[in-house]
């Protein structure tokens, strides 16, 4: 087989790491996004396969369970989203697909969300600006993970750290609506 | 003029060490920092502030907070200028301008004031008596003149040049108001650990302690909250929030709030908004919003000079402001005490105190003693004299004789209202007080409690006591454990008085509500004409409209109303308030949401290589799609549409169809499920096909269309209309939740993963066949119409191809993962340069359906069945599915109904228009005779003239027919033949090669 | 007004959209009177003043459905549900596989 000739395009063609008093805004090229939808009575043995391959157990409410390289985030009832922090998505997906057939519908989303990791003291006061959520320390911690939307996007968002740093997946086709509303609402906190 | 006469030498929170200077009608006049544009006009000697809304009266400042009816000035020039604001909230910056309204050709001088001298034409329900007929002048004639003479300030017609920002916050205990019960209730909550949020309308904390300069913990007032406000400071999870107003109240704690972040400063500093619209989320909510005083009615009681009480000595403590320097205090209530107390202190003169209560008290009588004034008790004022400045008050004193005192200030009380606005906006009705003659909250918003002056509870002591205790059940509510705290010391001031409403007997006309120039006549007349009940009166007369709300005048006018008709004040009505409690700007609502981020906007893969190629752009809903794809040397869109529609027809063109809705279906029950989606059959698919689905409503009208890939035994994939991919995705989750709890499928959204294009022509295998890896077969053998297949492309990148014809020719569409779309449509276009490919959008697809007689939206549009579009056949009978019943309604198989027909111009020259309505030759153009319409059309520049798709009644037996179609509202009207909706290859044959 | 969604937490109206009673179920179209009562489960509505069972979507959130119980006049929400789960309790598994 010939190498493959396509350029891959990014959801954030025009953004670049953006820093600002307390607060720095990156693009996450390089992440791999797969759901899984456990079968009616199979959420237990999709379980068991996920804790036998990567030692997690898959979470019961909107919360992050995982480690460096694939997480394990909750996506709605006996749904999740598994995160491969290094690209190569198909990797995650096949393997997912092979262990879990019969067992779960396994969709790859890793082109359809674009993700944004938003960082420091000033995340939150940035977020508040378009995103209903409670997002105070003792609200939301870090792994707390929330289906929202934020300025009429939907949003799948989750808290790495106490930093605090959240990463923020939206739809692809809306990454330039969303990024344009974050950086209008950062705005004010460029560094003087 | 100009000098700083009203001025104290020393006193007030106002920063003394600069001055600065503001502009009012043109003059430039000196201020301090912390003043309000009223504190520094008052200061400044500037009585009269403005116009009145009808009778254009000179009038002045009434009160010194948000309930001011009077002084509406304009702000500032060019795009902000802003109309209707309070004089008595704007906070002085240096270079203000402020412009005086209503008035022409000057405030001193103004030619409309004759209308008060037509004040019989003006009285309640004018608008609706006067200009009744002829009713065609209302427009013309009566409206304009109207809004000329009786107007509140012109708005700016430029954009607003400001930003806005919303927001959402959330809380353990919101506070509202910031005086001595709110600053109790936060620092009771904050000690113990809560997240509070303490809001307050002014610039400065305190409310009425530091109006009045009270002492608390021995003391100055403003001292103590310095130090209340630097300990807030210290919690984390404390927000103070200056300069904001709580407007409204809203289910489940949600609170609407309006930071003016801006609006004390020439312009807003880079990157800051003007205002910031909070929607604020609380578990407990403490109302602490004070009182407003009420005014006693008496004859030209609009007079400038005619002054709230307590606004006289906020403008005294305050501001360092005398607002007169020969007062009488005309009161029902002990606070004629601190009035005249104050005012003596500040170097005035109280002619006298005139307390209606005969008798008046012992805190009112020691008062008069120490300052050595005389006390009029059971005595009234009855006319204030004086036009633009007042100059005296005629007072009626106990025994029924008159006398004029010479005064250049009224201060007036009339008692206090309770601010329970926010109480009611979920619909608590306010209950009236016999005891406080005023209403007070009735059954409070889930979670709200009231404290101080809002409760009731006049006296800083109460005040005090109070804010502590309600902010700590508030604190036990939301879990947190109480930290003991003293209460500071304060005293318990008499707020002892006797309702006084109107004084009779003036000769002036008696103002109940100043804003809107509403007089005790015309609630008398409004009684007499049968408009008693308290929402009637209001809209007779509009009294309690507009930018105030009549705070100062909703209880006096009940009162009065309740007087005439002898009934109680509960029984008469009580005012109930909406949101918002102050005027909150457009801009803010809209936020960042303005222009071209007015909704988002979504951006098809191929987006950034279709704009480098001179697309021209169209928005289907929130989708930018290409429309069309000029070249050099077109003249017009046909030009290059038609081009595009022959390219595909005779080679092969390439259109972005990422739009669609996609969505995977996945489970062991997915070929079940999709049976009770679709009407027709999905579960007899093959794997590796497609098939041309249409689901309905359970009415029996067509929801959507699409088509349906099978990709495993348990693995379907479907599409929708770009249009109803969202509601499409809603109504399977409906069905598989709630309606088939049972069926063991999922259905996942995968819209955004792929970039699909269609590549359509008689090349478009040749094409693909450049583009498709080795060894994936694509063959007509291999891959016939209706095909699905997976493969790789490009030397391995994955796709999905799918033999599907939306323009009639042979066709597919091929998806590849989102992120190569952009280089996918590159290389696609290269491989067909051979053919003369070339890009085509949403413009040319148009054209093909229709030349096609396939439907769309505007075919598929909440109205029609699948009898209705020709697809009647399609619907099982073998099966229940949604709609299957009702669509079996007579009504939706009436022979009768319109259906769906081709049309062609009789005259191939002329054009044809969607929207058309059908008649029959030689019948009136009426309603009855309506045949039906015209849907979509095109120009085909495949057959050289312009077609049409539409429904006409029975329209498949009347094909060949003349029919008219007529557009009345576009002045259309041709003939039309009826034709078969398929108008090119009416046997199918192109999609198959 | 806010709905406390069962797996998502207390959210803003803005993340649902209101469908409409819960109270009608999708009757039997193979019975003699199906159209009858299709005509009654699509159209006829009662709307008593009091406690309402209502169908929620939400749609910004987890895409659960729910059954909101409100009162109608004071907005005030007594329970939230799964719908799937209620309506696995309602009906005896009679769909899907063979």
């Amino acid at each position: 087989m010939v190498e493959n000739i396509l350029q891959a395009r990014s959801a954030f063609p025009e953004f670049s790491l953006s820093r600002y008093h307390q607060l720095t805004i990156a693009v996450r090229e390089h992440i791999t996004m797969v759901s899984l939808a456990a079968w009616d009575g199979q959420s237990e043995k999709v379980q068991s396969v996920i804790q036998s391959i990567y030692g997690h157990s898959l979470p019961q409410r909107p919360v992050r369970v995982g480690g460096m390289e694939v997480s394990f985030l909750w996506f709605g009832p006996d749904r999740w989203m598994a995160v491969g922090e290094r690209d190569g998505g198909r990797d995650l997906e096949e393997n997912l697909k092979r262990h879990l057939h019969g067992l779960a519908a396994v969709v790859d989303h890793s082109d359809g969300r674009a993700v944004l990791r938003l960082s420091g003291a000033r995340a939150r006061d940035v977020l508040a600006k378009g995103l209903p959520l409670d997002l105070h320390p003792r609200v939301f911690k870090a792994n707390d993970v929330a289906i929202t939307h934020a300025s009429h996007i939907g949003v799948l968002l989750w808290q790495v750290d106490d930093a605090p740093t959240y990463d923020i997946a939206v739809p692809r086709s809306y990454a330039h609506s969303f990024s344009d509303w974050l950086l209008d609402a950062a705005e004010v906190f460029s560094a003087i | 003029m100009g000098n700083s006469s009203y001025r104290s030498k020393t006193g007030g929170l106002i920063d003394r060490s600069q001055t600065i200077h503001f502009w009012f009608d043109g003059v430039r006049y000196p201020a301090h920092p912390g003043d309000t544009l009223a504190s520094a006009l008052l200061a400044n000697g500037v009585r009269l502030a403005g116009r009145s809304f009808k009778y254009h009266r000179p009038r002045g400042i009434l009160a010194a907070g948000s309930e001011e009816p009077n002084a509406l000035v304009e702000l500032r020039t060019g795009a902000r200028r802003e109309p209707n604001t309070k004089a008595t909230v704007v906070e002085v910056f240096d270079g203000l301008e402020a412009f005086s309204q209503n008035r022409w050709p000057s405030l001193k001088f103004d030619v409309m004031s004759i209308n008060s001298l037509l004040a019989p034409i003006f009285t309640a329900g004018f608008y609706y008596k006067t200009f009744m007929w002829p009713a065609a002048l209302w427009e013309k004639l009566y409206e304009p003149a109207i809004r000329r003479a009786a107007g509140l300030g012109r708005a700016s017609d430029d954009p607003d040049p400001d930003r806005y920002e919303k927001l959402t916050a959330f809380c353990d205990v919101l506070v509202i108001g910031g005086g001595p019960a709110g600053l109790m209730a936060a620092v009771t909550a904050a000690r113990s650990g809560a997240r509070v949020i303490l809001a307050d309308e002014n610039f400065n904390l305190g409310g009425r302690a530091i109006d009045d300069a009270s002492v608390i913990d021995d003391q100055p007032a403003a001292q103590w909250v310095c130090a209340i406000e630097a300990e807030l400071d210290q919690h984390s999870d404390v927000r103070v929030m200056r300069r904001t107003s709580v407007f409204g109240t809203f289910d489940g704690g949600t609170y609407g709030a309006l930071e003016r972040v801006s609006d004390h400063l020439p312009s807003p500093p880079s990157g800051i908004p003007r205002q910031r619209m909070w929607r604020i989320v609380a578990k407990q909510t403490v109302l602490a919003s004070g009182a407003t005083e009420r005014p006693i009615v008496f004859g030209n009681n609009d007079r400038t000079g005619v002054m709230l009480a307590g606004a006289v000595r906020t403008y005294i403590n305050r501001y360092g402001v005398l607002p007169g320097r020969r007062a009488v205090v005309f009161v029902n209530n002990d606070y004629a005490a601190s009035t005249a107390r104050d005012l003596v202190r500040a170097g005035a003169a109280v002619v006298a105190i005139v307390d209606s209560r005969p008798g008046s008290t012992d805190a009112v009588r020691a008062v008069a003693r120490d300052v050595g004034c005389p006390l009029l008790d059971g005595a009234v004022v009855i006319d204030a004299l004086g036009s633009q400045r007042l100059k005296g008050a005629v007072v009626r004193n106990a025994a029924g004789s008159t006398e004029t005192l010479s005064c250049d200030l009224i201060a007036m009380s009339g008692g206090w209202n309770p601010n329970i606005q926010l109480t009611t906006h979920l619909g608590g009705k306010p209950q009236w007080s016999e005891q406080l003659s005023t209403f007070t909250s009735g059954v409070l918003p889930p979670g709200m409690s009231v404290a101080g002056a809002a409760s009731g509870e006049f006296s800083l002591k109460g005040a005090i006591v109070g804010g502590a205790k309600v902010g700590q059940v508030a604190l036990t509510q939301c879990g947190y454990q109480p930290v003991d705290c003293a209460i500071p010391s304060a005293i318990s001031e008499s707020a002892a008085m006797s309702p006084l409403w109107r004084v009779d007997g003036g000769r002036g006309k008696a103002f109940v509500d100043q804003q809107n120039d509403v007089t005790t006549l015309d609630i008398e007349l409004a009684e007499r004409e049968g408009f008693r009940a308290v929402e009637h009166l209001k809209r007779y007369t509009t009294l309690g409209m507009a930018t105030d709300q009549g705070r100062t005048s909703n209880v006096n006018a009940l009162a009065i109303m309740a007087e005439l008709t002898q009934k109680s004040i509960p029984q008469t009505g009580m005012t109930m308030a909406r949101p918002p409690y102050t005027p909150v700007a457009i801009g803010a609502f809209a936020g960042h949401h303005r222009d071209k981020h007015f909704k988002p906007t979504r951006l098809p893969p191929s987006y950034a290589w279709a704009k480098s190629h001179g697309a021209v752009f169209v928005e289907t809903g929130l989708w930018l799609r290409p429309s069309y794809f000029p070249r050099p040397g077109e003249r017009d869109w046909l030009e290059s549409v038609t081009r595009e529609v022959k390219t595909v027809r005779n080679s092969v063109g390439i259109c972005d169809v990422s739009t669609l809705g996609k969505i995977d279906v996945q489970g062991p029950d997915a070929a079940a499920f999709l049976d009770k989606i679709y009407m027709n059959a999905m579960a007899s698919l093959a794997i590796g096909r497609c098939r041309y689905g249409c689901m309905l409503r359970e009415d029996g009208i067509l929801l959507d269309d699409g088509t349906v890939a099978r990709l495993g035994q348990h693995h379907y994939f479907v599409t929708t209309t770009t249009a109803n991919a969202g509601k499409v995705f809603q109504h399977l989750e409906f069905c598989r939740q709630w309606i088939w709890p049972h069926f063991d499928v999922q259905i996942i959204s995968a819209t955004e993963q792929w970039a699909q294009y269609a590549v359509a022509g008689p090349h478009s295998r040749a094409l693909l066949r450049k583009i498709v890896d080795q060894p994936f077969d694509i063959s007509d053998q291999e891959f016939p119409y209706m095909q699905v297949g997976e493969m790789t492309v490009c030397g391995g990148v994955q796709a999905r191809l799918f033999r599907l014809s939306f323009s009639g020719e042979r066709a597919y569409e091929i998806s590849v993962p989102a992120r190569y779309g952009e280089a996918f449509m590159a290389a696609l276009l290269e491989a067909g340069e051979e053919f003369d490919a070339c890009p085509y959008g949403t413009e040319a697809l148009g054209v093909m359906r229709i030349e096609k007689g396939h439907i769309s939206g505007a075919e598929i549009n909440g109205t029609t069945t699948p009898t209705d579009v020709g697809l009647g056949a399609m619907m099982s009978r073998k099966k229940d599915f949604i709609g299957n019943v009702l669509g079996q309604r007579a009504g939706l198989l009436d022979p009768d109904r319109p259906t769906l027909v081709g049309f062609q111009p009789v005259d191939r020259g002329q054009r044809l228009r969607a929207g058309a309505h059908f008649l029959a030759r030689g019948v009136k153009e009426i309603a009855e005779n309506d045949d039906g319409y015209m849907t979509s059309v095109a120009y085909s520049p495949t057959l050289g003239h312009w077609i049409g798709l539409g429904l006409l009644k029975r329209g498949p037996q009347r094909i060949g027919e003349i029919v008219r179609a007529f557009d009345p509202l576009r002045g259309y009207d041709t003939l039309v033949e009826v034709v078969s909706p398929v108008f090119i290859d009416a046997k199918g044959e192109r999609v198959r090669g | 007004m806010r709905i406390t969604c069962p797996y998502c937490g207390n959210r803003s109206l803005d993340e649902f959209l209101y469908h409409g009673d819960a109270e009608p179920q999708r009757p039997d179209a193979t019975a003699d009177n199906a159209m009858d009562a299709f005509v009654s489960y699509a159209f006829e509505r009662t709307n008593p003043p009091g406690q309402h069972h209502e169908l929620w979507y939400h749609e910004a959130g987890c895409h659960a459905w729910l059954v909101v119980t409100r009162h109608v006049s004071t907005h005030a929400i007594s329970s939230v549900d799964i719908a799937r789960d209620l309506a696995k309790a309602r009906t005896p598994n009679t769909a899907g596989r063979a």
